[in-house]
């Protein structure tokens, strides 16, 4: 597999579409591009950006990617701009890629459905090794996507991927798909043949006072933690009223999330509150289970970075079947999925993440990646048997090569 | 029955006593779980001291991160503002990413334009086109509003003023920002306007440092549109300077063109009679010359009188062509000066040879002060003397009886002056500008009684010109002159 990566900065969508699909192009090194993936800024996301990387690449190349509130690549993260990735697969490698639109309407657990369904389609007697999904950030069902997802494509199946994510403002995402920009919709590729790909994924929050029990919730909402309001758990720690809280939510939840407890898995499965309701409900960015362990989290810039190592270990260590990427075996390239939560945690430091990314593979090795609103991955990466789950605040971190 | 009632006895205390040991033991498992208790609430308790130690370190953090990131923005922004003295370069200057650092995510900037009693956009960030075309006609329609704002010279922001003023409420419906800061430009001169930042973003409330920091950027934007205005005013002036003396100078090289016609043409024409008249003049002197020598017949005294002052004007008319065709020749370039390494003090001594007799006759004393070591010169050792004759030749025609002439000549700088100086009557101030003009005589008994053609002095600029150097005159009535002339040293090969 060969991977070319171009970068712009430029204002302007056309101008940065041009500039990022040459530079990709010349670092390809070869004439024939399968797959193009694009991450961009909010402000370039636009038809023009994707028609013109498509003219830029002078054949028909599908093109899957979200925007993200900033994108990220060997040369640095960026705020604003434009990158894009060209894969030129070798005979025995095939991928597929789909996409679902009106999430809302379809409910996210058929969406899921129909998205592997799309994604299987011509997959029939191949073996499949990876799927990648990008969906919209702002759905509240994202876990009930990727339920519908693996029901189609098995429950064991790899599935890495991340939620498109904006300015921060969580107004609006996009998805990319060919030449359309879209939202309220979700992207996938399948990928077969004989992929080689390592997976790691960690948030490194640790859990912080005494253990609590969900004793009333439906899926993205609980409705009470240890027989009282759930919002009391915040109440009691942060010494807050409820109107201030639901104020300050956000910052509140990037810095103390709930941690839910999975039998067997290594880490808490982290939940994003994206609102409390005024009777003291907490609408969280992802699915709950009712009777589940929870703790309130706690997070540090030196706990983000470990775990950044930790993802990244796994990652490197998960190569299948085992490959020295050090030694360059195998020609790869790196995707990261990283909460924006992090990048507001991080600040100043999110360009210490991408060091440690980048020394950790090689200066070489290509590195794509964006910001999230929610991480795709099984949570115990070691082995591809562990369900995938929708993550808050977690770096995913996918070592592919073939 | 006895046994059985001891035995039952036995099994009660047995009984007994393992139902106390367990009481003992749950009690004290109890007092266990009771102390893990309370430690894991104690644990709680310090979590919640962690927790609300963390967010206020948390948000202390994000303040300053927000206040270290906004400066340097701050700074960026007002050092590429300052790049540009072109007006229209200003606003292009501020970037949408470096003013996002300021904690914005949208701005505008409007200037007053008085000619078309409207707000003109000059800088629009973080809008969409279609919300760009909305919201340009919802300021003109305010306009008074938004003029007061600017005249009030202060920062307007929606932590200033009552949330629900309606003030507030226009600003954050016409801009689409729930959180915004107004802050006027107000240059020295030239069009005001207002500069708006906001952000739609709840979560970051503004404070006064956001204030502060957009009223500092609002006024290096009126500073670099004041600075701008001023250059461009200069630099208008500049150019129609240059241009006036482009025109002046074009008028002063076309005078002077004019005027070195005219001098050729003078020069042409006194060239031109001079020559006529040297014809006749030698016919003139050479049949007087005939008759006087009497090869055509003895003539009477009276005759032979009369034709020797007709010799003698004639010589003093050739002496005067003479002289006028060289000023002619020098003036026009025609003259080939004959440049020759040449050793001054024997130039002054010959000079001086020829003038004592005259000296001598008058009882002037004649002086010569030459520096010793004086270098050589590259001069026409004709015309040099010729320099000297004339000089000597005034000095000893207006100096009394008992006078003295100097000559003084001395090198400094590879540049040799000399200086001829007499004790004769001087001249007056007005005299000394005209003095080397052609057929200027100075007004004194003397040039009333002694004649003389004004061409001398004319002739000794314009020979001491020839050779790169300058002249000049210093002199009092009754104390005397000093004419003093420079010439440059010969430089060794």
């Amino acid at each position: 597999m060969k991977v070319g990566i171009g970068l712009s900065t430029d204002k302007e969508p056309i101008t940065a579409a041009r500039q990022a699909a040459r530079q990709a192009m010349g670092n390809l090194y070869s004439e024939k591009v399968d797959l193009a993936i694009v991450f961009s800024s909010v402000d370039l996301a636009s038809v023009g950006l994707l028609k013109t990387i498509g003219l830029s690449l002078k054949s028909q190349v599908p093109i899957i990617g979200c925007s993200s509130a900033a994108v990220i690549c060997n040369a640095g993260i960026f705020k604003h701009g434009v990158a894009v990735m060209l894969l030129s697969m070798p005979a025995h490698m095939h991928f597929s890629v789909a996409c679902v639109k009106d999430i809302k309407e379809k409910t996210a657990l058929n969406a899921g459905r129909e998205l592997g369904e799309r994604l299987l389609h011509g997959f029939r007697d191949m073996r499949r090794d990876l799927s990648i999904i990008f969906s919209d950030g702002l759905i509240e069902e994202g876990s009930n996507l990727i339920n519908g997802i693996q029901e189609r494509l098995g429950k064991s199946f790899p599935l890495a991927g991340a939620s498109a994510s904006d300015n921060m403002r969580f107004l609006r995402t996009y998805l990319y798909f060919n030449q359309e920009v879209l939202t309220d919709s979700a992207v996938g590729i399948l990928l077969g043949g004989k992929l080689n790909f390592g997976l790691g994924i960690k948030h490194g929050w640790k859990p912080l006072g005494k253990p609590r029990t969900i004793t009333r919730s439906a899926g993205n909402i609980i409705y009470e933690i240890d027989g009282k309001p759930a919002v009391k758990v915040y109440e009691e720690y942060l010494a807050r009223e409820l109107p201030q809280l639901q104020k300050e939510i956000r910052l509140v939840s990037t810095l103390y999330p709930i941690g839910m407890f999975i039998p067997g898995e290594e880490e808490y499965l982290l939940r994003n509150i994206l609102e409390i309701e005024n009777d003291g409900w907490l609408r969280m960015q992802g699915n709950v289970i009712q009777g589940s362990l929870v703790r309130l989290m706690i997070g540090t810039k030196k706990s983000c970075l470990n775990a950044t190592r930790q993802a990244l270990d796994e990652a490197k260590r998960n190569s299948f079947p085992a490959a020295d990427i050090n030694k360059g075996e195998i020609k790869n390239a790196v995707f990261v999925f990283d909460s924006t939560s992090r990048y507001t945690l991080l600040r100043r430091e999110a360009n210490q993440e991408l060091q440690i990314i980048k020394e950790g593979f090689g200066k070489d090795v290509p590195i794509i990646g964006l910001y999230t609103y929610g991480e795709q991955a099984p949570l115990k990466a070691i082995s591809y048997h562990g369900q995938a789950y929708f993550h808050n605040q977690s770096i995913a971190i996918l070592n592919i090569g073939g | 029955m006895l046994l059985s009632l001891i035995s039952l006895l036995l099994v009660i205390a047995a009984m007994s006593a393992f139902i106390m040991f367990k009481i003992e033991r749950i009690k004290k498992l109890q007092t266990t779980v009771d102390r893990l208790k309370k430690s894991v609430e104690e644990m709680d308790e310090q979590a919640k001291l962690i927790v609300r130690t963390d967010i206020e370190l948390n948000r202390t953090q994000e303040e300053l991160d927000k206040k270290f990131s906004g400066l340097f923005a701050l700074q960026r922004l007002s050092r590429e503002i300052s790049t540009t003295l072109v007006e229209s370069q200003i606003f292009k200057l501020i970037e949408s990413a470096s003013f996002e650092d300021l904690g914005f995510e949208k701005a505008w900037a409007f200037l007053w334009s008085a000619k078309e009693n409207a707000f003109i956009p000059y800088l629009t960030i973080g809008y969409a086109p279609e919300d760009i075309e909305k919201i340009k006609p919802l300021v003109n329609a305010e306009k008074d509003a938004y003029l007061s704002l600017v005249n009030n010279g202060k920062t307007f922001s929606s932590i200033s003023y009552p949330l629900n003023g309606p003030l507030h409420e226009k600003i954050s419906h016409t801009f689409k920002a729930g959180n915004f800061i107004i802050s006027p430009i107000l240059p020295k001169e030239g069009n005001k306007g207002f500069f708006f930042a906001g952000t739609e973003n709840v979560d970051s409330a503004i404070t006064d440092a956001d204030e502060k920091l957009i009223t500092i950027l609002s006024n290096q934007i009126g500073q670099a549109l004041e600075n701008a205005r001023l250059f461009e005013n200069t630099w208008r002036a500049q150019q129609e300077l240059e241009k006036k003396v482009e025109e002046r100078t074009r008028e002063l090289t076309s005078a002077f063109e004019e005027v070195n016609k005219i001098n050729k043409r003078k020069s042409d024409f006194i060239s031109s009679v001079s020559h006529e008249l040297r014809t006749p003049l030698t016919s003139i002197k050479g049949y007087a010359a005939i008759l006087i020598e009497g090869k055509l017949g003895e003539l009477p005294q009276a005759a032979k009188e009369r034709l020797e002052k007709i010799n003698r004007h004639s010589d003093e008319l050739v002496h005067m062509v003479n002289d006028l065709l060289d000023i002619a020749r020098i003036e026009s370039g025609r003259q080939v000066m004959n440049m020759e390494h040449q050793d001054l003090k024997a130039i002054i001594f010959s000079s001086t040879d020829i003038m004592s007799i005259q000296c001598r006759n008058k009882n002037v004393e004649l002086v010569t002060d030459v520096q010793e070591d004086i270098p050589a010169v590259l001069a026409d050792r004709t015309q040099l003397e010729r320099v000297f004759i004339n000089l000597l030749g005034n000095a000893v025609k207006f100096t009394p009886e008992k006078g003295k002439i100097t000559i003084r000549a001395r090198s400094k700088d590879n540049i040799i002056q000399v200086d001829v100086s007499d004790t004769g009557i001087g001249m007056p101030p007005e005299a000394l500008g005209k003095l080397f003009e052609e057929f200027y005589r100075v007004d004194n008994p003397i040039n009333q009684q002694v004649k003389g053609t004004g061409l001398g002095l004319s002739l000794v600029k314009h020979i001491i010109e020839a050779h790169k150097g300058k002249i000049w005159v210093e002199s009092k009535p009754g104390k005397g002159s000093t004419f003093s002339f420079t010439l440059p040293v010969l430089e060794e090969a």
